[in-house]
Parts: C-alpha cells; structure tokens; sequence
C-alpha cells in the first residue's frame, strides 16, 4: 500500500508521501506519518509494514549516530541506504525479512540523491523514485513534469502532484499528502 | 608455595590483606595517566583532559568524547581502555534509545559502565586499566560521575583523575563555588592541570549546559573534514 516519492533538484531533495495506513480492505488510520528524518541532511519515506518500517528507521538512526561518533563525520546519502539495505538484506537472508519499500533521500558533500531500498536488499539510484502500491500511478506523472535543475518550489509541487494522482486511483493510497524538503547547505550544518 | 598461590598464579583472589591485588593495580595505572578533570554547578560541567603532545610531527590523541548528544566522558589511563569503555557506553546509550525511544539518563549509563567494569574484577581477565569521568544533562539536571576500574561509581561536583589527580583536585577545592560561570570553571580546570604540567600546556575541554542540553567539545574537537567515498 502507500505512495512515497523522493525527487532531486538543483537546491536539494523533496519527499512526499500520503497519510493513509491500510489494514486489509478497511482503512486503519487516515493520520499516519510516512516521513522520517535520520538527521537534519538525511530522511526516509516508509511504505509497507510500518512496524517493521519504524522499527528499521529507529535501528538506522542508532547506527548511524555510533558511526558519526566513531569516525567523527555524518553518513552520505548512499551509506545509509547501504547500511539500510544490508540490514534488510540480513533479514531475509535470515527467514525474516522486513516488509518494506523505502525511500531513502539526502544531501552529502556530492549534492542530493534519491535511493530506493527493497525488501530484498536492492538498491538503486535516479533522479526521482517512487515506491509503495501507488508508485506505478506516481511515476506516470514524474515522467510526464520532472526536468534535470528542477528547483526545490517546483520539486514540492511536482512530488504533490504525484501523491495526488496516485491517491485518485490506487485505494491504498489516501487521505492526505505530506511534503519533505531537504537543502543542499543541511549537509554543511551536520558535517 | 602459598606466597606464589597468592602473588603469582591467582592474582585475581583476596590477597591475605582482603585486597583485589589486580583492581589496585588497575587503579595505580590510571594514576600513571594525563591529568584529567570533571567539574560541574547546576547549570554546566565541564571535562577537561590534559593532551599530550610529545612530538611536533604527532598528531594530538582525542581525550574528550562525545558519547550521546547529552552526555560526554573523558578518561586516564591506558587509551586503549578509555577507547573501548567509551564505545561499550556509546553503544548502550543507542540501545536505550532503541528500547525506550528516549536518550539514556546518566545514572543509567554509569550504571552500566559499573557494571561492565564490575565484570572484568570477577574472574581471570585484566580489569580494564581506566578511569572515566562522564559528564551529561538529563531530567534530574547536570550529572557528573566518575567510574574506577573497581566498578565503583562517584557523584559530585569535581573530581580529578590520572598523574597528580591530588594536587589538582586540591586547585579545584578551593577555587570551587557553586555560582561559578562557565568561563571561569575551564579556566580553574585549566590552572589546575597547569599548575601540574606547567604553562602552555595542551587541553581538551568539553562543556554540557542546562541551556544547550548538548554535549559539545569546546575547541572544535578534531574532526576530520567530511568526504563522500565513492561506492559502485
């Protein structure tokens, strides 16, 4: 279920997710939040199983702060969708794997970057993703608006129309639409 | 035959004074180590360790360590102990966060740094040959507390560890008062290690407040500058 969209633009990253958490055919919540930041340079949108979704955000965050201590300098965008992916890789590797589809999106030192990290351990890299039952329905619209220097405005209003399409016809997908925007100087204030 | 039962081969037993011989010596190799101090009032603490910096082409060893966006710790005796007690505390402090979703008070951490440390004085291992002194806010107020090889934990508002630990806590004794202002506190820590070491010396502050309720190193820390490493 779940629509989640992360776009890159020139000034930074735009997420975007609905509000809706399904259970079965009946709608579960109407108010979830499917946006999370892992720092201030660094955030992820959830869709699938949201226990195992939370779970792995909170694990990633605990990982990620003892590395940044360790070493003495945050994590790039890509070595948190890594360390993402091989704990979920692990689990399934293991008999138990975490039911998720995430978008990982951030600004390093290289600019913004979107990934996107399955249940099986993948992960893969463009300009804009999408994931969740909606995705189909959402990069039907990103594939019709996004252009490379896209700012972050046009970002956030693309990423919303996105939601918005796939909510009209995907019935796990509903209720509203949040907005996430990452600028290129965060990377500055957590390094 | 009995003296080399006691002294040589089961050093880790009672000797016939009822002294752990090897806890002692734990604690004879952390006061072989940098001078290294902890003060706090009710509205900071500081840590502030001597750095020795013996050598020009020598880069300064880290003494002050961020453990949890609220709490710090510095320590003395052998670095390599003082390093890996820190990540045991540093780990702990995550797991908290994962178990509670909240950061870890600092009663608790020392607690489980006591712990950890008790451990190592039970059975045929080598306690670990460090002191710490951690430093942190949390819903009680600004903590201090010092942690001895032996596992024993100390609360209070200075305390001082490693070479001439006793001179200095004597500067700190009597140049302490309860409404001391930040500045004035490093500078106290400061004249305290200095008046060890002389003038001029290398120190590593780091600082808590009630305000922040951050735990930040004072000078910059030495962070290396942040690349991206190229991957696939």
């Amino acid at each position: 279920m779940t629509t989640t969209i992360g776009i890159t633009c020139s000034d930074g990253v735009v997420l975007a997710a609905d509000k809706r958490a399904s259970k079965g055919f009946f709608v579960g919540s109407k108010a979830v939040n499917k946006l999370f930041m892992l720092d201030d340079a660094t955030a992820v949108a959830i869709a699938g199983q949201m226990s195992d979704a939370e779970y792995l955000v909170n694990l990633a965050k605990a990982e990620r702060r003892l590395i940044t201590l360790r070493r003495g300098y945050p994590l790039s965008v890509h070595e948190s969708a890594r360390l993402i992916s091989n704990i979920v890789y692990n689990g399934m590797k293991s008999y138990n794997p975490f039911y998720v589809e995430l978008v990982v999106a951030g600004v390093d030192g290289e600019g913004p970057h979107v990934y996107t990290a399955d249940m099986s351990g993948a992960i893969t890299s463009e300009p804009f993703m999408a994931s969740g039952s909606g995705s189909p329905l959402a990069y039907g619209v990103m594939e019709q608006g996004f252009r490379l220097g896209l700012n972050l405005d046009a970002g956030k209003q693309l990423a919303e129309q996105a939601v918005r399409a796939a909510m009209e016809r995907d019935p796990g997908s509903g209720n509203g639409v949040d907005v996430l925007a990452v600028r290129n100087d965060a990377w500055r204030e957590v390094a | 035959m009995a003296m080399e039962a006691q002294g040589g081969r089961m050093p880790f037993f009672y000797s016939p004074e009822g002294r752990l011989l090897q806890v002692d010596y734990a604690l004879q190799a952390v006061n072989r180590g940098s001078t290294t101090i902890g003060l706090k009032t009710k509205d900071f603490a500081v840590l502030s360790s001597h750095v020795k910096p013996t050598r020009n082409l020598l880069e300064p060893a880290e003494k002050v360590f961020v453990v949890d966006e609220h709490v710090g710790a510095t320590g003395s005796g052998y670095i390599g102990d003082v390093n890996s007690l820190v990540d045991e505390i540093r780990i702990q402090a995550q797991r908290h966060r994962l178990v509670y979703d909240i950061p870890i008070d600092v009663g608790s951490l020392a607690r489980h740094l006591g712990q950890y440390l008790h451990n190592f004085t039970l059975y045929t291992v080598r306690p670990f040959g460090a002191s710490l002194i951690l430093a942190g806010v949390d819903p009680l107020g600004i903590q201090l507390v010092q942690i001895d090889p032996s596992g024993t934990t100390f609360r209070g508002n200075g305390f001082a560890i490693g070479a001439g630990s006793d001179e200095a806590l004597d500067v700190l004794t009597k140049g302490y008062r309860e409404d001391l202002k930040l500045a004035d506190a490093i500078a106290l820590n400061t004249r305290a290690i200095e008046s060890l070491n002389g003038g001029g010396t290398a120190i590593e502050h780091g600082v808590v407040t009630r305000d922040t309720g951050k735990f930040a190193h004072q000078n910059g820390g030495k962070a290396p500058k942040p690349s991206t490493p190229k991957t696939n």
